[in-house]
């Protein structure tokens, strides 16, 4: 049965609304560990997710057998009739444009045409260029997938989209004092071109490890930090993106519940959400069929919008902006960011680091967490430097540094001029690609904790 | 009558010897339900059916691994043995024992339960006992997800094994809503079994969040620290026992390297991956490469006794397989992974909350972030309290708690509890039973 159909028939059984999201995805896997080939693995699977609303109940029901549609579509109309009985609250979705439309994300270099070989031979050239004395362990990993996802919803909506992704990374690992490990990524929508910038990223990957190797203990406190673009990204994404995230919002889970208009961060920052960017996260139609868009959240210092589904939207008094996004078709969409940037500044690095006393410069993401509720964060950075009166000096490892988003947001003081994007994936719990990004910036006060 | 799975785990093993090759194969029929809690009502339920095949050959030496879903065998054994031409020789001696240790991962309660549909019923329960204990505390997250696995374990020296599960996951966000920012706490319980209370889950999270009106009136200098089984867990399992793991061992990336057999804590504490506990939440008759082993204990007596190994690095490493073989999903590969951990240390005979003076610290962020080369870690105490004399003085905000193992491990007192804990980030997957702990060796550091 046509996908069409079986949306006719609940229609026609009274569901208030209902959409069906069908996926296909092809995968290609392969990492190499210390000069062996560890993982070559190629996949394929597909699905159907149906979704249905009746009154104020939602079911949702997946398989992976797309035989079985009719029943799954029976079965989620209804746990949506059994869920309606159980719903105090109302639920409604915000209005979108009716949209009948296919799209591809372009592919300068298709990855259906290299084939295996080829991919092997790029990351055996890629650890060819990282043989160096001082690096003990080399891990290298590439992963190419396409997915193919068509949605079609009762009230007409029939979208067709298809987004190739590709990954690579580097993991190298160093003995001095105490191991270290650094790693280098690049992700994008796009073809096999995408691996190109894995190149550029090699020399920065040795450069980190041999200043790692002979750095010192962090020191803790409170301080100063400047972060580099690909802290700020985390930064804007886990700070500050999941609490602007709409279901968030609405369940009483952000502290920035309420506050649209209201200044939230210092008058040099504006945030944005852009799907359209060519990022790890970019998409053409969001998981409900709603056309991608560009979401400014922060306009010099002020919240000017949350990222919203259609249900959250609905809540919240706004049009949905194409927040919905699912992991595949096992799972629901939640409301999900994309490609979260800070806008740049005009500052120059020499100028963010020359009035700080003592502070600290952190570079690259170890990893973190955040509490969008109390607003609170915690990250770790790959390698940082002591700043001293307004100079770098030596390099630090183990650097980890938390604080409030509110108020980390307020204290940025200086913001750069350069820009970079970090591919990354963001779990909520389900895993979306994203990428995160932004300039230098400069935080007059956080806590500094370094590992003993 | 044979499932779907078991005739398409047939299938694939048929189109392996056709190839003229080894291999195994690993299927999963996984069906979860799941609701979700949000502003003291279910929000929404959903249902998925979840069904593959992880497909792995051995060709000339050489290993190739293909997934696919039933009804596409063939092609997913052809991209197996494709993969495989690129793979470095390895000789790995696929099982041959055929007898699984009988263990408990099955409730026909939870069956039953599951297929009546009441999930709903109990969530209920639990947004009632949070709504019980003072009117401005609310449930505003949280979610109950029960799940019914079939996983089978096939390959070509003729094993076939098969094993049902159940498994039970349900947490709850307790909170107070205020204008200085609102107060939640949250409660997770875990289980084979339908033998969660869950009323009394609502009601614990409601207490937790309700100890925590008050900020504290100071922070003591370097406290001891009291960390619930929930948060030590999460940094046992990221920053400590992947150095076990045989491939970090044997690459250098692991402290413990040439520590066999010698002392690293005191003689009271032992971890053991024991995945033939009864009910254990990660235990199961087999690993997912069909080999059925025994109890490892990693640490007995306060000595390191065992390294973890899959199919792979036994053979790299010279060993044998640990049985610590699992896969992710049927889309990933066999990599060690430990299993069903329990933490046993002399136990003391009441509350350790009630030893005297510290901070109680009862979730943690940014465990991702530690490094188990080096066993360091540095994490925030999102929900933590000031306890003088096993008082709770008032919440803690903004600490950040940093050590190393095994030092921690040096200094540490285990409470009279025990509690399942289950965690997921990513591709890591932390199983522990452990009780309340009393740390020493540790610093606190707060604005």
């Amino acid at each position: 049965m046509q996908i069409e159909e079986v949306i006719n028939k609940l229609g026609e059984e009274g569901a208030h609304y209902c959409d069906i999201r069908k996926e296909k995805l092809q995968e290609t896997f392969i990492t190499k560990k210390d000069g062996v080939l560890e993982t070559v693995i190629q996949g394929e699977e597909r699905g159907a997710m149906v979704r249905v609303l009746w009154g104020n109940g939602w079911g949702y029901v997946a398989t992976s057998d797309f035989e079985t549609i009719v029943q799954t579509a029976e079965r989620a109309l209804s746990m949506a009739k059994s869920n309606s009985k159980f719903k105090k609250r109302k639920t409604g979705l915000s209005k979108t444009e009716v949209c009948k439309e296919q799209k591809k994300i372009p592919m300068k270099q298709d990855i259906s045409d290299i084939d295996l070989e080829e991919k092997i031979l790029f990351l055996k050239e890629i650890e060819k260029s990282l043989d160096e004395p001082f690096v003990r362990s080399i891990e290298l990993g590439y992963r190419d997938s396409i997915t193919r996802k068509e949605i079609a919803t009762t009230e007409g909506s029939h979208i067709c989209m298809e987004i190739p992704k590709v990954f690579v990374y580097i993991a190298i690992i160093g003995r001095g004092n105490s191991i270290q490990r650094v790693l280098e990524t690049s992700g994008s929508t796009g073809g096999y071109e995408v691996t190109r910038d894995l190149y550029r990223k090699t020399g920065i990957a040795l450069e980190k490890l041999k200043s790692l190797l002979k750095a010192k203990p962090s020191p803790s406190g409170v301080m100063p930090i400047v972060i580099d673009p690909h802290l700020t990204g985390l930064f804007v994404h886990e700070a500050f993106g999941h609490a602007v995230e709409g279901d968030i919002v609405t369940s009483g889970g952000s502290c920035l519940e309420g506050k649209l208009g209201q200044k939230i961060a210092s008058e040099k920052v504006t945030i944005r959400d852009d799907p359209t960017l060519q990022g790890y996260g970019s998409l053409p139609f969001d998981d409900e069929g709603v056309k991608a868009r560009n979401r400014t959240l922060v306009k010099k210092g002020v919240l000017v919008d949350y990222i919203v589904d259609r249900e959250n939207g609905w809540k919240l008094g706004l049009e949905s902006n194409g927040g919905a996004r699912a992991e595949d078709f096992r799972v629901k969409p939640l409301v999900r960011m994309s490609n979260t940037v800070m806008e740049p500044g005009d500052m120059t690095f020499e100028e963010l680091v020359e009035d700080v006393k003592k502070g600290v410069y952190a570079q690259s993401i170890m990893g973190g967490q955040v509490n969008p509720a109390k607003g609170t964060f915690q990250f770790s950075a790959q390698i940082a430097h002591l700043i001293e009166n307004g100079e770098i000096t030596y390099p630090l490892q183990n650097v980890s540094f938390s604080g409030s988003t509110l108020n980390s947001l307020k204290n940025v003081i200086g913001v750069g001029k350069d820009f970079g994007l970090s591919p990354s994936l963001c779990r909520k719990p389900q895993t979306v690609t994203v990428s995160g990004g932004g300039p230098h910036i400069l935080i007059s006060e956080t806590t500094v904790g370094g590992r003993t | 009558m044979k499932t779907k799975i078991a005739e398409s785990v047939e299938e694939v093993l048929r189109y392996i010897q056709n190839e003229n090759c080894e291999g195994d194969v690993f299927g999963t029929r996984k069906s979860t339900a799941r609701y979700a809690i949000m502003k003291g009502e279910i929000a929404d339920s959903s249902e998925f059916d979840d069904i593959g095949l992880g497909i792995r050959v051995l060709k000339n030496k050489k290993m190739g691994f293909g997934y696919c879903i039933p009804g596409e065998e063939e092609k997913g054994v052809r991209r197996a043995v494709e993969s495989s031409r690129f793979s470095p020789e390895i000789e790995i001696a696929l099982p041959i024992e055929k007898r699984i240790h009988e263990v408990k991962t099955f409730d026909q309660g939870m069956e039953d339960e599951f297929h009546s549909g009441s999930g709903a019923r109990f969530v209920q329960a639990i947004i009632d006992g949070v709504l019980s204990l003072k009117k401005d505390i609310e449930p505003t997250g949280g979610e109950f997800v029960a799940v019914r696995e079939t996983r089978i374990v096939g390959n070509t020296n003729d094993i076939f094994l098969e094993e049902n599960s159940t498994f039970v996951h349900c947490e709850v966000e307790a909170t107070i809503s205020r204008e200085a920012g609102s107060l939640k706490a949250l409660e997770v319980r875990n289980s084979r079994r339908f033998d969660i209370d869950f009323y009394q889950l609502g009601v614990e999270a409601a207490e937790k969040v309700d100890s925590m009106r008050e900020p504290s009136p100071h922070m003591p200098r370097n406290p001891p620290v009291i960390i619930a089984p929930d948060a030590l867990a999460q940094l046992l399992g990221y920053a400590l026992l992947p150095a076990f793991y045989g491939e970090n061992v044997r690459s250098g990336r692991s402290p413990y390297r040439g520590k066999l057999d010698e002392r690293i804590v005191p003689e009271k504490l032992s971890i053991i991956d024991n995945p033939y506990e009864d009910w254990g939440i990660g235990s199961g008759g087999f690993d997912d490469e069909g080999v059925v082993g025994s109890e490892v204990p990693i640490i007995s007596g306060g000595v390191v006794k065992n390294f973890l190994y899959d199919l792979k690095e036994s053979a790299r490493s010279n060993t044998e397989s640990t049985g610590n073989g699992m896969r992710r999903n049927f889309k990933t590969i066999p990599g060690t992974a430990h299993r069903n951990i329990l933490v046993k240390g002399e136990q003391q005979c009441e509350d350790i909350s009630l030893h005297g003076d510290g901070i109680h610290v009862d979730t943690i962020l940014g465990v991702g972030s530690s490094n188990p080369m080096s066993g360091g870690f540095s994490v925030t105490a999102d929900v933590a309290w000031l306890l003088q004399k096993g008082e709770n003085r008032g919440r803690i905000d903004g600490a950040m708690i940093s050590g190393n193992f095994p030092q921690v491990l040096n200094g540490m007192e285990f409470g009279n509890d025990n509690k399942k804990t289950y965690f997921a980030v990513g591709r890591h997957k932390v199983i522990i039973e452990l009780p309340t702990a009393r740390l020493e060796n540790i610093s606190v550091i707060k604005k």
